[in-house]
Formats: structure tokens, C-alpha cells, sequence
């Protein structure tokens, strides 16, 4: 076993051309100020470009193998037939919705007839569903009887608008949570998908929201922390990345060369990126710390990419603190992106060097599987399902403080084969565990599972 | 053309008494109540969690962090070791060698043994707290029939290079707590049906804790093919 102590690395191999040069460079010109670049703007489209065709089943056999993509339809074999339906708040926007217009299509691929609705309701309901979410999350809040009102006015005009006629019912998130008094006298399995972090929710919310959610047959978390205790069966499902979506496909070395020529971004030298809204929470100045530090023994240049500025006063205010403290240094690139920038966010992932995310609190942290995924050495902090994917000194570096992230930054660009064993680690782990193909996996088990307790 | 059947052709394609199919398992995670922050808690819920809990963090964890090759052997010694700060216990715990057990039963009586050991020894350990609690969770298991067959040696190495590692995991790992034998299906067949006694052996030798599982293929594969040559 090996020593916590200190990462135990192979020594970079003097044989290997790369390797020498990429620590010769790295560690020259630590402190020598990098003649000043065009700063260019971006040609990023400024409306969102047309949605690209979901995927097919047989284009991820490429990815995860001929073995294991017969694997999922054997497993699916015994469902052909079934009816599922799945209901959230929302068709466009946010992760969820992401998430089911990849799924919706593999699972009716795999002959389960998948469909897809979206609940609606007045501005009152989506307020009263917005103060949910945040309370559920820990924040303060008052339920009123008028909430409450609200909330079950809506969901009842929503049950009488939908029926439920499907064998296999999943209601994503608390909104529309309250469907599930359609299944009185139904013999159908109803799933409530919890995407948010529970651990901490507000009481009185909670309270309410409990005696719904014990109707369900069966509850599923993103983490074991953010489950709460249930008389229900509760599977654990982890978030997941599409490989074949604009953010994670493979791309042209080209396209990533021009990507990094529009941002000013100087692939000949050490690049470490941290991708991220500008939010206080993924504490962008904390990384521009570590990057100071860091700089007085290695040089490299830093990249800061993406969004929340635009939209979110306080994300204006962390964009300009971050800018402020990379004052006039050439080497620290802030890039505020637009949410299509995915194809970008993609090239600037794979040019790097090393990826960092130092969050101060995190949901599950896709970035850091979308790094992983790359095949990056990846540097995270231990917060939220971080350490689910980042195995210290297996599939990546943790870090608790500035400092580590500082230290474990020199390290790595010191120890390039060491980093790539992390990397190779890493895309093996998002591979077993954290993919689409996983994700309709888990879908298609619990479905059999809970189609199985009726017999 | 019609080959020429050379001596080790022909004993690769002998007919074995019964073909070996390849199966391989699905596995679901669920969330269990037990959660532990000492080694008190670790200890209770060791004693009281259900048996897929055992089976989940220790056989099942080995096929999802497949691809690590040296540090890595069962949660509960990742989490004394990272979490609680305890390298002495975790230590232990990886020393565990998943394939000296043939039921979940005997697994578990190892695994409070060690830790109430470890305890008594360091009674000031106990006070010790992990600022990440240890969340139990279990493995329900769905097996599927890759419609794969051998019917001997050289059907059986292409099998091998063909099915997934969750085949491999099912047949060379699992199969000891399903068939309560210190062994694995691979062994067995070759033994039963092909009489191959010293590669059966030799398969039992492999080690599975220094090898990532497509290491552990690849030593198999290879151990056969020497055999065929």
C-alpha cells in the first residue's frame, strides 16, 4: 500500500522526449515574465446553436465496447414492452433535462417506451417550487399555508391534465413530487428521482414533502450523503456525462488549436484550467492564489472559463474581484463564456495541462468527471461527490486549502508520468461509472427490480 | 485450402464434456441506514448490515475500481485510511484477501475480528472521528446470458478476449461465494471438462490485487495459450 504522505509517483522517464521536455519547460522558465499575447475576443456565437441528434445505442460502442453495450440490451431484453413515463419541471435548461434527452431516446431504443412530460403552472407555483429547492438545500424559509396552497393547486390541475396509464413512473425533483396520488389503485411502480443534496434540508419543508415521497416504491439519490432516511428502498445513482455530447466528444486537434488562438491561450507552454461559473462557492480566487504560489517554481498559465457573470449580480462581482486579483499578469486568462460555449469548454479541457476544481461546496462536480473523462490530471477539492470520483493519488489529487492545490500544481507539472497515470486512471473510473450508458444501466435494473417485486 | 492439424491445434479444439457459457452480472447500488464516523459505529454496523453491504464493499468495489493496481483492496480499509486517519487498521483491513472466503458469513466474522481487534489495542483510536461518514450501501444482482459458449480451449481464450470485465469479475472472482469453493468457474471447467489440472492451478495463482482486472484477463488468456503451445 502506499504512503498518504506524499504522492508516490514514478519518477518522470528521463527516456521519454515528452516528458523531459514538458518538465524542462515547465521548470526553466518558472518566473520569467511570458512576452505579453493578442488578446483576442472569442467568435463564440451569440444565440445558441441548434441541438445536435441524440446519439444512437450503436454509436457508443466505440466508447464502452461491442461486450458491454450487448450487456445493457440483455439486461433490457426482459422490459420490451413495459411503458415508462417521466415527468419533471422543465424541458429546456438545467441538467435534469439535459440529462432525459439523452436517456428518453436510449431507453426507447432498448423497446421500452419511454415518455416524457413537463408539469406547468403559474408563476406563483414556480416561485413557491424555487423557495422549495433552495430550502431543501439548508436555506431559511417560511412555509405558509398559502405555499402549501399553491403548491397542491398546481399539482392537482397537473394530475387531472396527465394520466398515468404507464407501468413504470419517475417523477424527477420535489416539483411535481405531489403527482403521486395518481397511483392510488394503479399497479404501477412509481421512482422519485432526488436530484438535490437533502442532507441539510429545511424542516418544516421537509415535513411537508415527506408523506409524499413514502409513496413512492422506491427513492434514488446522486450520494449516499444526500439521502435521508426512508421506510423506501433508496438506489444510489451517480450524475453522469454524455461522451458523445458537444462538451465531451472527441474533437479535431485543429478546432482545439484554433479555440486556444481565439483566447489567447499558448499551447507551447503548461496550461492549468479551472472551468466554472464565477461563483463564490467554486472560489476562483482561491485558485488564482494557488496560482501565484505555484508560479515562483513552475511556469504556467492559468485559465479561468465560465459563466454566471451575465446572469447573477454577485457572479458580476466574483468575475471582477478575479480579474482585479490577476491584475495586468498576461498569464492569467479569464474567459466569461455563454452556457452554449459547451464545444469551447470542450477544446480548452483538452488542451490542458491539468484541471483544476478548488470548490468550497459542490453538488457532484460534472466538471471534474468531464476532466476525468479527458483523460486530465485533475486536482479537486474534497467536498460533495468530489471524492466519489477523485481517489486520492489514484484517479486524481484532493486538496483541502490554497496551499495543497499550490503544492499538488507543482507536482504535477514535475511528475508529467505520474500525471498521465492519474488521467489514464481517471477516464477508466468515468468509463465503469459515471457515463450515460451507466446511467441507462441503473435505469433498466431498477425497472426489472421493481417489476419483479410484483410477481 | 484445408489447414494442416498440427499436434496443438487439435488439443485446443478437443471437445470439452460441456460447454462453459459465459454469463456475466448486473449490479444495482442502494443505500442502506448504517453509516459510521468511528470505529465504534464501523464496528456496530459491520455487525448489523445486511449481507449485500459486505458483498458491495469488498468483492463488488474490486470491479468497480477495476483499473487500479496497487492501494486499492475494500472500502472499508480506503475509508480508515483516508477518513479516519487510521493506517494501522487500514492496513489490516486491505490485507483481506477477498478470495480466501467462500461465504459472506466468514467475511464478515474476518471483518469485525480485525476491527474489534485493532480497538482493544488502541483503545484512544476510538475517540478518533471521520469528517466523512462511511455510508453503507448494498448490491442487488441481476445475472444475463451473454449467448456466448466454448466448446473448447480455443473458443474458450476467444470467449476470454470477447466478454466484458463484469463476465470476468462474475466468473473468476464472484463465483467462490456461489459455489463454496475456494476456486472459480474458469478453474473448474478446466479441470472437469477439459482435464487441463495444471492450468487450473496456475488460474488460482493469479493476483488479483496487484493487477487491474484487464491485467488479470490478459494473465489468464495467457497462461492458456501457453498451454495451447
Amino acid at each position: 500500500m502506499q504512503d498518504l504522505g506524499r504522492p508516490t509517483a514514478p519518477q518522470p522517464d528521463s527516456s521519454s522526449p515528452a516528458a523531459e521536455a514538458s518538465v524542462r519547460n515547465a521548470q526553466t522558465q518558472a518566473g520569467t515574465p511570458a512576452p505579453a499575447r493578442e488578446r483576442r475576443k472569442p467568435r463564440i456565437s451569440e444565440t445558441p446553436p441548434a441541438a445536435p441528434p441524440a446519439p444512437r445505442l450503436a454509436d457508443y460502442e466505440s466508447i464502452i465496447g461491442k461486450s458491454q453495450l450487448d450487456e445493457l440490451r440483455f439486461v433490457a431484453s426482459p422490459l420490451r414492452g413495459k411503458r415508462v413515463k417521466m415527468v419533471n419541471s422543465t424541458a429546456m435548461g438545467g441538467g435534469v433535462a439535459e440529462m432525459l434527452n439523452r436517456l428518453v431516446p436510449l431507453l426507447d431504443e432498448l423497446e421500452i417506451k419511454t415518455g416524457w412530460e413537463v408539469i406547468t403552472g403559474g408563476n406563483d407555483f414556480f416561485e413557491v417550487t424555487k423557495a422549495f429547492h433552495n430550502a431543501l438545500h439548508g436555506g431559511e424559509f417560511t412555509l405558509t399555508q398559502q405555499a402549501r396552497d399553491v403548491f397542491m393547486l398546481h399539482t392537482e390541475q397537473n394530475r387531472k391534465r396527465m394520466s398515468f396509464d404507464e407501468d413504470l413512473v419517475v417523477i424527477h425533483d420535489p416539483q411535481p413530487a405531489g403527482l403521486i396520488s395518481s397511483k392510488a389503485g394503479k399497479s404501477s411502480h412509481w421512482v422519485w428521482r432526488c436530484h438535490i443534496d437533502l442532507s441539510h434540508p429545511n424542516r418544516d419543508v421537509w415535513s411537508f414533502l415527506h408523506p409524499m415521497v413514502e409513496q413512492y416504491d422506491a427513492a434514488v439519490f446522486s450520494s449516499p450523503a444526500f439521502a435521508r432516511s426512508l421506510a423506501i428502498p433508496q438506489a444510489l445513482f451517480y450524475p453522469c456525462i454524455d461522451p458523445l455530447s458537444e462538451k465531451n466528444k472527441d474533437l479535431d486537434e485543429k478546432y482545439i488549436q484554433e479555440v486556444c488562438d481565439n483566447f489567447g491561450v499558448d499551447r507551447s507552454r503548461p496550461i492549468v484550467t479551472q472551468i466554472s461559473r464565477f461563483d463564490r462557492l467554486k472560489d476562483p480566487l482561491g485558485v488564482i492564489k494557488a496560482y501565484k504560489m505555484a508560479k515562483k517554481y513552475v511556469d504556467f498559465q492559468l485559465v479561468l472559463a465560465g459563466g454566471g457573470a451575465s446572469d447573477d449580480p454577485e457572479g458580476a462581482v466574483v468575475l471582477k474581484e478575479a480579474q482585479e486579483a490577476a491584475g495586468d499578469d498576461p498569464d492569467v486568462i479569464i474567459l466569461e463564456l455563454p452556457p452554449w460555449s459547451a464545444l469551447e469548454i470542450n477544446a480548452l479541457q483538452r488542451a490542458s495541462t491539468i484541471i483544476v476544481q478548488k470548490s468550497l461546496k459542490e453538488g457532484f462536480g460534472l466538471t471534474v468527471t468531464e476532466a476525468l473523462w479527458k483523460a486530465k490530471p485533475t486536482i479537486a477539492s474534497a467536498v460533495g461527490g468530489i471524492p466519489t470520483q477523485v481517489i486520492d493519488k489514484h484517479t486524481g489529487l484532493l486538496v483541502h486549502s490554497v496551499e495543497g492545490c499550490a503544492y499538488q500544481i507543482r507536482y504535477l507539472l514535475t511528475h508529467p508520468e505520474f500525471g498521465a497515470q492519474l488521467g489514464r486512471n481517471g477516464r477508466e473510473h468515468v468509463k465503469e461509472n459515471f457515463l450515460m450508458t451507466t446511467n441507462a444501466r441503473r435505469w433498466v435494473m431498477l425497472f426489472r427490480i421493481l417489476s419483479s417485486s410484483n410477481a | 485450402m484445408q489447414t494442416a492439424i498440427t499436434p496443438t491445434t487439435a488439443f485446443s479444439t478437443v471437445q470439452a464434456k460441456a460447454p462453459f457459457e459465459f454469463k456475466s452480472a448486473a449490479h444495482l447500488l442502494f443505500i442502506e441506514r448504517e453509516r459510521a464516523s468511528s470505529i465504534d459505529e464501523l464496528l456496530r454496523a459491520l455487525q448489523s448490515c445486511p449481507e449485500e453491504s459486505i458483498f458491495q464493499h469488498t468483492f463488488r468495489t474490486l470491479e468497480e475500481h477495476h483499473f487500479i493496481k496497487e492501494g486499492f483492496s475494500n472500502d472499508f480499509a480506503h475509508w480508515a485510511y483516508t477518513e479516519l486517519g487510521e493506517v494501522g487498521l487500514g492496513e489490516r483491513l486491505a490485507s483481506l484477501d477477498v478470495r480466501e472466503f467462500t461465504s459472506l458469513a466468514a467475511l464478515r466474522e474476518r471483518l469485525v475480528q480485525v476491527v474489534e481487534e485493532f480497538a482493544s489495542e488502541h483503545p484512544k483510536s476510538r475517540e478518533r472521528t471521520a469528517p466523512m461518514p462511511f455510508y453503507f450501501c448494498s448490491s442487488k444482482t441481476i445475472v444475463l446470458q451473454t449467448q456466448r459458449h466454448a466448446a473448447n480451449l480455443l473458443e474458450f481464450i476467444d470467449g476470454l478476449r470477447q466478454v466484458s470485465l463484469h463476465s470476468i469479475h462474475y466468473h473468476f472472482i464472484e463465483a467462490r461465494l456461489r459455489r463454496k469453493l475456494e476456486s472459480n468457474d474458469f478453474s473448474i471447467w478446466l479441470l472437469r471438462d477439459l482435464g487441463l489440472e495444471r492450468e487450473s492451478v496456475l488460474l488460482n495463482h493469479i493476483d488479483i490485487y496487484t493487477s487491474t482486472l484487464e491485467g488479470v484477463r490478459r494473465k489468464i488468456i495467457q497462461i492458456l495459450q501457453n498451454a495451447v503451445h
